[in-house]
């Protein structure tokens, strides 16, 4: 009894030691992040500043600074009034020369909207955009993480089922057909080949589907969906960048490793059901898989299951970050606006880098409370099984 | 019989049994299978754009796995030293630095690290395309080798609970030479094998959604022309673009699925690249792990 608590005081002293750095982590970031934006206030009012001086020289009426004469003349008389402080009246003219060209290429004049950083209107905005953004993000997360352990599941079973791929079994049926037939094919080995054949193509494009990053499945539907729609983003949030089937594998990877433990073979001799037939008297029943939490009773891939969940926990951290990666690649690809992560490539664009730090750091805190969740929730599940 | 164990199906058996190697094929021939048809049916300049975007790629791609390699077995090594020393602030000072560039989406490490490429671009620091590659490369693998650094870790660790590591220091061995040799070199290659193979395909994932990215967003303020062209960018090219929304009429008129092959092979091409290599990529990770049962 002593020694499970002292256990458990351990463990609790590692939550909060994770727990405390997470908070570091935070801390940290957003002090880094404060620097930046005040730098770059401090940099946006000097060149306000600085902008202001040289718009004096542009409002003179009489003076065309695209006409050489009139930049000559201009020049003579800095020369004047400034007589001998050359490099500070060619820095004058450049200076003149670099704020014509920004007022004819600088967005900021192109839309006729001032820039103006960081406004309590901005970041109302943003709040509304990153609520968005986090609510689609937990949907998709509960979604793989639902449809990825069932997934796992289906292709453990079906890998203990010792079924070969279609593809190897069209091969083995030609081969066999052609040992025995001394060369010839009947026709119902043809019309089984080209079966399987159809079978591992549609396979194989299922999977190309799911590989396909977002913006190739976005632009091949664009004119027949509505891409721009919050459901359609998360169908591609679950479905496309590899996001499901890298989750999937995980758990698929965890379940193979846990079924080669000792403990598999001693469940079995204490008489565990161990057929992993669909809907055979001692094997799984398919509905299971809708079910996969309390399906497996007195199966032995009850334990494989659960202790392989246990596992999972923790790898959702990495899991998670790289959803955030497809999210952010959803909404900035497919140029949706007033999207969280479109505004980010917008700021950068409009060179609003304060604007973009605030951004990243409010995703850099959405991983980072997924991460502080998983870790109560791996600390919950360890004190469950008394770890 | 003994015939036929030689001859027709011996080299597919062989090739079946060693799991990872059909992907690998399948990729290599699926590949040749595309470029011989483009070289029949896609426009000369569009071709030339696409092989030249392809083995920019590619090599992109092997960088990012060289550069994390590198790094991940820095870090890994450096953090197991440090772990054991007597003095923990240096572990606690790395561990807590690689804690927050976990937290930061790789996607978002990968745009900072082109937003200051193309500040460089537009001051003329930077101005060759190989040395751009390389910056990009070294970018996405300051984004992914921390899962070099965790196996390196992971495999560190496990060793050290057999006797395997306490023999050989008992022996006299160096410990640097045990961990760098004995466990990482002769008896964890595969699991970096593995691993690098899994980098690879996020490197060329990572590599064309920030060239798309890019191109669709901020290709406004730096032209285009300044970046290599990848798979990436050209997917993003007005050309391709229209290419794949061809495909949306598939929906309404099926009879058009073979006009697409002939009329719309840039993009079908770009797309076809990035979508089957991460998938064979992919696979041959997988078969790696079965065939030296990693898992």
């Amino acid at each position: 009894m002593s020694a499970l608590s002292g256990i458990l005081r351990k463990e609790n002293s590692g939550l909060r030691t994770r727990l405390l750095v997470h908070g570091a982590g935070i801390i940290l970031m957003a002090a880094v992040f404060w620097v930046f934006i005040s730098a770059v206030e401090v940099l946006r009012i000097e060149s306000r500043e600085s902008d202001k001086e040289i718009q004096k020289y542009l409002n003179l009426n009489k003076i065309d600074f695209g006409d050489p004469l009139d930049r000559t003349l201009f020049r003579e008389a800095l020369d004047i009034f400034y007589n001998g402080q050359t490099q500070r009246n060619d820095s004058v003219l450049t200076a003149i020369d670099n704020l014509r060209q920004r007022q004819f290429s600088d967005p900021d004049y192109k839309t006729g909207e001032k820039q103006s950083g960081l406004t309590w209107n901005m970041v109302k905005r943003l709040s509304g955009m990153f609520l968005q953004f986090i609510a689609v993000y937990g949907i998709v997360l509960i979604i793989i993480y639902l449809l990825a352990q069932r997934i796992a599941v289906y292709r453990f079973i079906k890998m203990k089922q010792h079924r070969e791929s279609y593809l190897t079994q069209a091969l083995d049926l030609i081969n066999n057909a052609r040992a025995n037939q001394l060369g010839l094919i009947s026709w119902s080995v043809v019309r089984k080949s080209v079966f399987l054949f159809m079978k591992a193509l549609v396979k194989g494009m299922l999977l190309m589907l799911l590989f396909s990053p977002a913006y190739v499945i976005a632009y091949a539907v664009k004119t027949t969906i509505d891409t721009s729609s919050i459901l359609f983003m998360i169908l591609l949030g679950i479905i496309s960048n590899g996001v499901l089937i890298h989750t999937a594998n995980k758990f698929f990877t965890f379940l193979v490793a846990e079924s080669r433990k000792g403990y598999v073979q001693t469940a079995v001799v204490k008489n565990l059901h161990a057929s992993y037939e669909w809907n055979a008297p001692e094997g799984i029943p398919l509905r299971t898989l809708l079910n996969i939490k309390h399906g497996f009773r007195s199966h032995v891939f009850q334990p494989i299951f659960f202790n392989a969940r246990f596992q999972f926990i923790p790898a959702l951290k990495e899991h998670a970050s790289f959803l955030v990666t497809g999210l952010i690649i959803i909404e900035m690809a497919l140029n949706i606006q007033g999207h969280f992560c479109y505004e980010l490539l917008q700021q950068i664009l409009y060179k609003q880098y304060d604007i973009a730090a605030v951004i990243i750091f409010c995703i850099f805190l959405t991983v980072k409370a997924t991460e502080i969740a998983i870790d109560i929730w791996e600390h919950k599940e360890k004190r469950k099984y008394g770890y | 019989m003994a015939t036929k164990t030689f001859t027709g199906n011996s080299w597919l058996s062989i090739l079946a049994s060693k799991k990872d190697l059909p992907w690998l094929t399948i990729w290599i021939a699926g590949l040749g299978v595309l470029w011989i048809w483009d070289a029949l049916f896609l426009n000369a300049p569009a071709f030339a754009r696409l092989q030249i975007a392809f083995l920019n790629s590619l090599f992109t791609g092997v960088m990012v796995v060289l550069f994390s390699l590198v790094l991940g077995w820095f870090v890994g090594v450096s953090l197991h030293m440090l772990e054991h020393s007597k003095s923990k602030v240096g572990f606690a000072v790395i561990s807590f630095v690689t804690d927050i560039l976990r937290s930061i989406p790789q996607i978002i490490t990968v745009l900072i690290g082109y937003v200051v490429l193309t500040i460089l671009l537009h001051n003329g620091i930077i101005r060759s395309s190989f040395v751009q590659m390389l910056w990009i490369a070294g970018i996405i693998a300051i984004a992914v080798f921390l899962e070099v650094a965790d196996t390196i870790r992971q495999r560190i660790d496990y060793f050290r609970t057999l006797d395997f590591v306490d023999a050989m220091l008992c022996c006299g061995i160096k410990e640097r030479r045990i961990i760098n040799v004995e466990i990482l070199w002769k008896n964890s290659r595969s699991h970096m094998l593995h691993k690098l193979i899994a980098i690879f395909g996020i490197s060329i994932f990572l590599q064309c959604s920030i060239d798309f990215i890019i191109s669709v967003g901020l290709s406004t303020d730096v032209s285009l022309i300044n970046f290599p062209m990848t798979l990436g960018n050209l997917l993003a090219n007005v050309d391709s673009k229209q290419d794949i929304l061809a495909l949306s009429n598939l929906f309404t008129e099926p009879g058009y699925l073979p006009v697409i092959f002939v009329r719309h092979l840039q993009g079908l091409s770009v797309a076809f690249c990035i979508v089957f290599s991460l998938l064979c990529i992919y696979m041959i990770a997988n078969g790696f792990v079965r065939r030296h049962k990693l898992a």
